[in-house]
């Protein structure tokens, strides 16, 4: 199996009067088509970890390769290049631009490079058809929901088909149905395109969809398990690790599937 | 902590989020304040000036205290937008809505006050620097010496004053509709699409067309009676082509995909409508302003030139003397003085000398003035013109030649007293003799044998250095006043006209350039509310893979737009109405118009790219 993303003794310090330690020697592997959860109580590192797989941070030491390329070392332009061509990113607050309409927000990663007008509309047709967003496309962003909305980012992220997605906290503001659909979607995607997708969350329904999700605590790897023959047991094994790293395990009970 | 602490605190202890409102309030405090000090310049009232141009200078500064008020008024509404949020948490812990006005009220009070006196202070630096350039520049020696400005400093103080209470109340108005759920949300909810009428955007283009198809085809005094409703027509164009007609081509835009799609037009474009729309009455008001001042510095400038190219024109010589019939005596004395004088600073000269003869009429009592041939050509050669040829009784008509008319007259034959005639065989325009009259150049044996009435003796100083003359031209001007005589030095008289010229062009220029700074920094301060919403849209699309160039790009294109459509358009007025006064004139303003307006246009291209080099560092944090 190709190996999407290597991530070796990562360290991040921020700067400061009072320096503090965010990440300590992390050591992250995802291969291509995999789809791997990141959890940690509030504060653990978790954002700082995608924002420097994703060079949108710089790490204090260690090295990230993303298909075998240090994102650090690439020039301003062609890290913007690397970004639009191979990476897709997904947000929490979806980031969707509101003086654009839903197919505009879509298509907005091939404008910028330049690609043909019919081509992306064919492909905004294929993957707005896929994501179940047809119907909205002519639509402005304040007329659409939540959960349709999230549809659009992922839209927007998957339609140049990246190697890689980041998804940072993307059922974070939808209600558990959305946050359903959101999540069957990128499964979907993650299952047909073999995209490597690298999710942060909060959500231990969120996190259940995934392969393997892996712990950190106070900027460490804390532990790591993978999903075994049903995500039921797969959830039921992410409350027990999360009651064990001191998150919030009981604020969770009343959640179980 | 009382509740004025709290007021109070609320400014002094924020000083980066009121930075832009208070700068933008010190600037217009400033511009008012250094015009004012013009207005009031004792040489001014004290006749240099003329008391039209005077009262003109007074209605400017009403108009810079109406373009003030809505300076300050729109940055203080663009500042508490980006306050709601604050408001809102305010509201929430039990502010009732009196306690926030009076909050709102005495925060502005405050900085209303600091702006007022900070703006004098900037003010009467600025003042004094312009003075400064004011005779460096346009060589206007020590007509407006710096003075201490205690009426402008009155009148901006209090003008301001009342000002900023005037318009704290108008904000407290602005806040009274909000409800709190809209004042937390602050300015994250999204705007609907700006929306554009058919209709009115027609209508912007027919008043515009029209407007200048009128003011193009006007010739000669129809220009003068056209001018008022072609001038309203453009005013309202102008508006519907910013509130209408831009936003109504920039949706047409949308919807043609092969220019909307293409790289970053999207971003740009869509954007754009919004800007647009939020600045119309901005640029509406920027671009009829501008507009006027464009003109009005054109046309003076215009004139200026004009009037300086007709007297160098009709006035060939250094010095110029002028002896009336019977003042010989006077005129021997005083021609010795010139010449002395000239030879004294060491100026090469020559001297010639026209004794004009007075021939009266045979039916009426009038008399035509009649010119030795040879004084004429020597005259004529000094001053460049072909000389005349006459045999025997013939003689040229020379006829003078109005400023503002193109027609030539008919050489008249006329019939003198003793009978005899005048027959021109030809004529033709001089400049050598400066009489405003027309004249008849006659062979020199004919013009000894005839009887002479005396008249004018005409007596002209010919130097190479002509232009720098002025100072002698100046010393013999005040020796001569109380002579009867008439005395002439062109290069005294240009520095006159440029002198007088100067002033008004001044106060056009400053005015002028207090009208594209201050709307270049509007602009600024509206997209400085805009800027935390900006830096988070360009954070997020740079994930998705912006480059910098390209942020950099789409940035520039729009600040370009913002900068320099309303001044592109007011600079197209400008162009149409100097045409159609050119028409009226029958001469050309154009070229040193456009050299007025170029420097302005460079003036604001300096201020545009500083600013784009500010806000690309703001909106792109490395």
């Amino acid at each position: 199996m190709m190996e999407m993303l290597r991530v070796t003794q990562l360290n991040k310090i921020y700067g400061g009067k009072v320096p503090s330690r965010a990440l300590t020697d992390i050591n992250l592997t995802i291969e291509e088509g995999e789809f791997v959860g990141i959890m940690g109580p509030s504060g653990s590192g978790k954002t700082t970890l995608l924002n420097l797989v994703a060079a949108i941070d710089t790490p204090t030491a260690g090295e990230v390769l993303l298909n075998g390329k240090n994102p650090h070392k690439l020039s301003k332009k062609e890290l913007a290049r690397f970004r639009r061509k191979e990476l897709g990113f997904v947000f929490q607050d979806f980031n969707l631009l509101n003086t654009l309409t839903v197919e505009e927000n879509i298509v907005l990663p091939l404008t910028l490079e330049g690609e043909r007008v019919k081509t992306m509309e064919e492909k905004a047709a294929t993957i707005a058809s896929k994501l179940g967003i047809e119907s909205i496309l002519k639509k402005r962003t304040y007329e659409i929901s939540g959960g349709q909305a999230q549809r659009t980012a992922i839209a927007r992220a998957m339609i140049h088909s990246p190697k890689f997605l980041f998804a940072d906290e993307p059922t974070g503001n939808l209600d558990s149905k959305s946050a359903k659909d959101v999540m069957e979607i990128l499964t979907a995607i993650n299952r047909s395109d073999r995209t490597a997708m690298m999710l942060v969350t909060h959500d231990a329904v969120a996190a259940s969809y995934c392969h393997r999700v892996v712990f950190i605590k106070d900027g460490r790897l804390f532990n790591e398990i993978h999903c075994g023959e049903s995500r039921q047991a797969f959830f039921q094994k992410i409350i027990d690790v999360l009651s064990l790293l001191g998150g919030n395990a009981h604020d969770l009970s009343t959640i179980r599937v | 902590m009382t509740f004025r602490q709290f007021a109070f605190n609320n400014v002094l202890r924020n000083k980066r989020t009121y930075a832009a409102y208070f700068l933008s309030s010190v600037f217009s405090v400033m511009a008012f304040f250094v015009y004012a000090v013009f207005a009031f310049h004792p040489d001014m009232s004290g006749g240099t000036v003329h008391r039209n141009v005077q009262s003109a200078m007074h209605f400017a500064e009403a108009l810079i205290y109406a373009f003030s008020f809505f300076f300050v008024l729109y940055s203080m509404s663009a500042f508490l937008k980006t306050r709601k949020k604050e408001f809102g948490l305010m509201v929430m812990l039990g502010m009732s809505d009196g306690q926030l006005r009076w909050m709102v009220f005495l925060e502005n009070v405050l900085i209303g006050f600091f702006a007022t006196v900070g703006g004098i202070g900037a003010g009467l630096v600025m003042a004094k620097l312009m003075l400064l350039s004011a005779e460096n520049l346009l060589g206007l020696d020590e007509t407006l010496p710096f003075y201490w400005p205690l009426e402008a400093i009155g009148l901006t103080f209090v003008a301001f004053l009342v000002l900023f209470v005037v318009i704290s109340m108008f904000t407290v108005a602005i806040l009274r509709g909000n409800k709190l759920i809209d004042l937390l949300k602050g300015s994250v909810m999204p705007k609907k699409e700006p929306k554009a009428s058919v209709l009115q955007s027609l209508i912007a283009v027919a008043l515009l067309g029209a407007g200048y198809a009128i003011a193009l085809t006007a010739k000669g005094l129809v220009v003068f009676v056209v001018m008022v409703p072609v001038t309203l027509m453009v005013i309202a164009g102008t508006y519907f082509l910013f509130t209408q007609l831009s936003v109504y081509v920039i949706r047409k835009t949308r919807d043609n995909r092969t220019v909307f799609w293409r790289k970053t037009n999207m971003l740009f474009l869509s954007d754009l409508a919004y800007r647009m729309k939020d600045n119309a009455r901005t640029f509406f008001m920027v671009a009829i302003l501008s507009t006027v001042a464009f003109s009005a510095i054109g046309s003076l400038v215009g004139f200026k030139t004009m009037m300086a190219n007709d007297l160098a024109g009709t006035h060939p010589f250094a010095l110029e003397y002028r002896a009336l019939p019977g003042r010989e005596e006077e005129a021997e004395e005083d021609v010795a003085e010139i010449a002395r004088t000239l030879e004294e600073a060491g100026y090469e000269y020559e001297h010639l000398r026209i004794a004009m003869s007075g021939q009266p009429l045979a039916d009426s009592d009038a008399s035509v003035y009649t010119v030795k041939a040879t004084e004429f050509n020597a005259m004529a050669a000094a001053a460049g013109e072909q000389p005349v040829e006459l045999k025997g009784d013939e003689s040229i008509f020379i006829y003078y030649k109005a400023m503002l008319t193109n027609v030539s007259p008919e050489p008249k034959t006329v019939t003198l007293k003793g009978g005899e005639e005048l027959h021109p065989k030809g004529m033709r325009t001089s400049t050598v003799l400066p009489i405003f009259n027309d004249y008849y150049v006659i062979s020199d044996e004919r013009f000894d044998r005839m009887t002479q009435e005396a008249a004018e003796t005409f007596h002209a100083f010919d130097v190479d250095d002509w232009k720098k003359t002025k100072e002698i031209g100046k010393e013999l001007e005040m020796r001569f006043s109380d002579s009867s005589n008439r005395f002439f030095s062109i290069a005294y008289e240009l520095a006159l006209v440029n002198q007088q010229f100067g002033i008004t062009l001044f106060i056009g220029l400053f005015i002028g350039a207090v009208f594209f700074v201050a709307s270049g920094s509007f602009l600024y301060f509206r997209l400085y509310a805009d800027l935390p919403d900006d830096r988070a849209k360009f954070g997020s699309i740079k994930k998705l893979g912006l480059t910098d160039g390209e942020l950099k790009g789409i940035v520039t294109k729009q600040l370009a737009i913002l900068f320099f459509v309303p001044i592109l358009v007011a600079f197209v007025h400008g162009v149409v109405a100097l045409t159609a006064m050119q028409n009226m004139f029958g001469r050309s303003l154009m070229s040193t118009s456009l050299t007025v307006l170029g420097a302005f246009l460079g003036i604001q291209l300096v201020y545009f790219l500083f600013i784009r080099t500010r806000y690309v560092k703001e909106v792109n944090p490395v």
